[in-house]
């Protein structure tokens, strides 16, 4: 077990090594990054003095062991637009986003396990009908839309919901709701259907047979093992929440890592950007190796 | 369930139907506008004209604009996602044939791919080499390959141990050969299923390019881009976000519930 876990742990290393190679090389793909980080309308002499500023005149795999040594040590340089280094930018902008992110992750899940619970245990029924149909819509609605929709309908036209900003509980509701709307459909869609799997299987018959309660057998025995492939997935609905974070935050002017980084794209502040996918990709890593350890805890197969 | 298929079916056919008839036969022009027309409801007259959906800020009728954005949009997820399954279906079936170093390389960048917030990557790179449509198509395209590559190789793995293919080895075919010839077709079926499931992904991910202005650019309609300009206008006249998003809504459930119905129809539950 701890030799998977270290295989993994490992792997996680060699992909952020490899994101680096992306976003350092991504500025390259036009063959001077000096003119992609300078204004359009800067003098030849400007991007001159600043391609050596940067050391952008040098040999390039120089630049790239350099960028990521000043990445280890969380130098990404300063941020054009700012005038201040890119990672306390992006540092001051992370309690924003994990509050928005947290939030959204809390009630989709809480209401994705619920609702996939009752309809996984009435099966077919109008209940079930209704909650596939919605969880159906969920991950079928883009995140930009159901946004802008609830604005329209909870800010323009009934005034109940404050469309924008961050400080009070009103704020983070409209944000929150269609940050998580994606997830809450996929966990209800999960869910139903690895449960209604599980309670097919042998060992529920054989609870079912000894006479213990539906809860029991519900809970203990089917749930735990419907529990495994939703665990699995986790990583890469992560991986979509971060991405809608972005939009949301954008819609609803709300002050955080995702709009840094859309901004800092709309104005070529390629420090910023790098800072951001970096940390994002880390974040990913890391809550990726989190759920590899629950994998192992709740599959004991692996364990041998 | 048929019920799904037909719904599906229903969605595809309105879909296509806009994107195809409209931009064909619809008389009004989606790129240049009447002044005298801004901001018309759906279902009103001006000029002698009735616009079903609309106008914008421009006087530009929504029906035309959606029919050409849907067509664009639809072109661009399409021939994105057919270079992704290429790409992908090819590097799954070298990894799990040949296995060793070769598979471990290519698994490590599928994890990387899945590694990065798929937008900012986008649009990192559409910034850098500027939005045109052929920079998009490419560049989603070479971003999905991860998840074709992943079945591509399971399946190969599974595949490669079967008596044919061994007897293929032994009567000394070259191992191109047996991976297109004889190895190719067996997974055909789930990497085309595959390509219907993640169209979605893709349709999403074209749209909120759009919509954050990075995607093609105006006047050129698209589907997020649409939405995006729509914005602005939201407080006066909310058709122009409202009906764009239906259309990709529509499209997103099609693809999930035709999607959903392969899989069970060709017993794929490994997808």
């Amino acid at each position: 077990m701890l030799r998977y876990l270290l295989i993994r742990a490992g792997q996680g290393l060699l992909v952020l090594f490899g994101v680096s190679a992306i976003v350092f090389f991504s500025l390259f793909l036009t063959g001077d990054p000096a003119a992609v980080m300078m204004p359009p309308d800067a003098t030849t002499a400007e991007i001159a003095s600043f391609r050596h500023a940067m050391g952008f005149d040098q040999p390039i795999w120089i630049q790239y062991l350099r960028f990521l040594g000043h990445a280890l040590t969380g130098h990404f340089g300063d941020s054009l637009r700012y005038q201040q280094p890119a990672l306390s930018l992006l540092l001051q902008r992370i309690p924003a986003t994990a509050l928005l992110a947290l939030t959204a992750l809390a009630w989709s899940s809480l209401f994705g396990f619920v609702f996939g619970i009752i309809a996984a245990l009435r099966q077919n029924s109008a209940l079930d009908l209704t909650i596939r149909v919605v969880s159906l819509l969920g991950q079928a609605v883009p995140v930009f839309w159901l946004g802008l929709l609830m604005i329209i309908v909870f800010s323009l036209r009934h005034h109940w919901l404050p469309s924008s900003g961050m400080g009070t509980a009103a704020q983070l509701v409209m944000p929150s709701l269609s940050l998580g709307a994606y997830y809450f459909a996929a966990i209800t869609r999960l869910v139903r259907a690895s449960l209604i799997e599980a309670l097919g299987q042998d060992y529920v018959r054989t609870a079912r047979a000894k006479g213990l309660s539906e809860w029991r057998i519900t809970v203990r025995h089917a749930l735990r093992n419907a529990l495994i492939p939703v665990v699995t997935v986790q990583g890469m609905y992560f991986a979509s929440l971060m991405g809608g974070a972005l939009i949301t935050e954008i819609i609803f002017a709300w002050p955080g890592v995702g709009r840094l980084a859309v901004e800092a794209i709309q104005t070529r502040d390629f420090t910023v950007v790098q800072a951001t996918v970096l940390f994002s990709a880390l974040l990913f890593v890391v809550v990726n190796f989190l759920v590899d350890i629950a994998y192992v805890w709740l599959n004991p197969r692996i364990r041998l | 369930m048929q019920a799904d298929l037909i719904v599906a079916c229903i969605l595809l056919v309105v879909a296509f139907g806009t994107c195809i008839l409209v931009p064909l036969f619809w008389p009004l022009d989606p790129v240049r506008g009447v002044f005298s027309a801004t901001f018309k409801p759906p279902m009103s007259f001006a000029g002698g004209h009735l616009h079903p959906l609309g106008t914008d800020q421009l006087g530009r009728d929504l029906l035309a604009r959606l029919g050409l954005g849907t067509a664009i949009s639809l072109g661009i997820v399409f021939v994105a996602s057919v270079i992704s399954a290429v790409l992908g279906t090819v590097l799954g079936m070298i990894a799990g044939y040949f296995g060793g170093w070769v598979d471990a390389l290519i698994m490590r960048l599928v994890d990387m791919q899945l590694a990065i917030p798929f937008i900012l990557l986008i649009l990192l790179i559409v910034a850098v080499i500027g939005p045109s449509l052929m920079n998009l198509i490419v560049v989603l395209g070479i971003t999905g390959w991860a998840i074709y590559a992943r079945v591509a190789r399971a399946r190969t793995l599974e595949v490669r141990e079967l008596e044919y293919i061994e007897s293929a080895r032994a009567i000394g075919q070259r191992k191109l050969f047996i991976l297109f010839r004889h190895v190719l077709p067996n997974i055909l079926v789930p990497q085309t299923v595959l390509l219907t499931l993640d169209l979605p992904r893709l349709i999403i991910l074209e749209a909120s390019v759009g919509f954050l202005g990075l995607g093609v650019q105006p006047p050129t309609p698209t589907l997020g881009g649409l939405i995006g300009e729509g914005r602005s206008f939201m407080l006066i006249a909310n058709w122009l976000v409202l009906y764009p998003g239906l259309m990709i809504a529509a499209l997103v459930i099609a693809c999930n519930l035709l999607g959903d119905w392969l899989v069970r129809r060709n017993d794929l539950r490994e997808l």
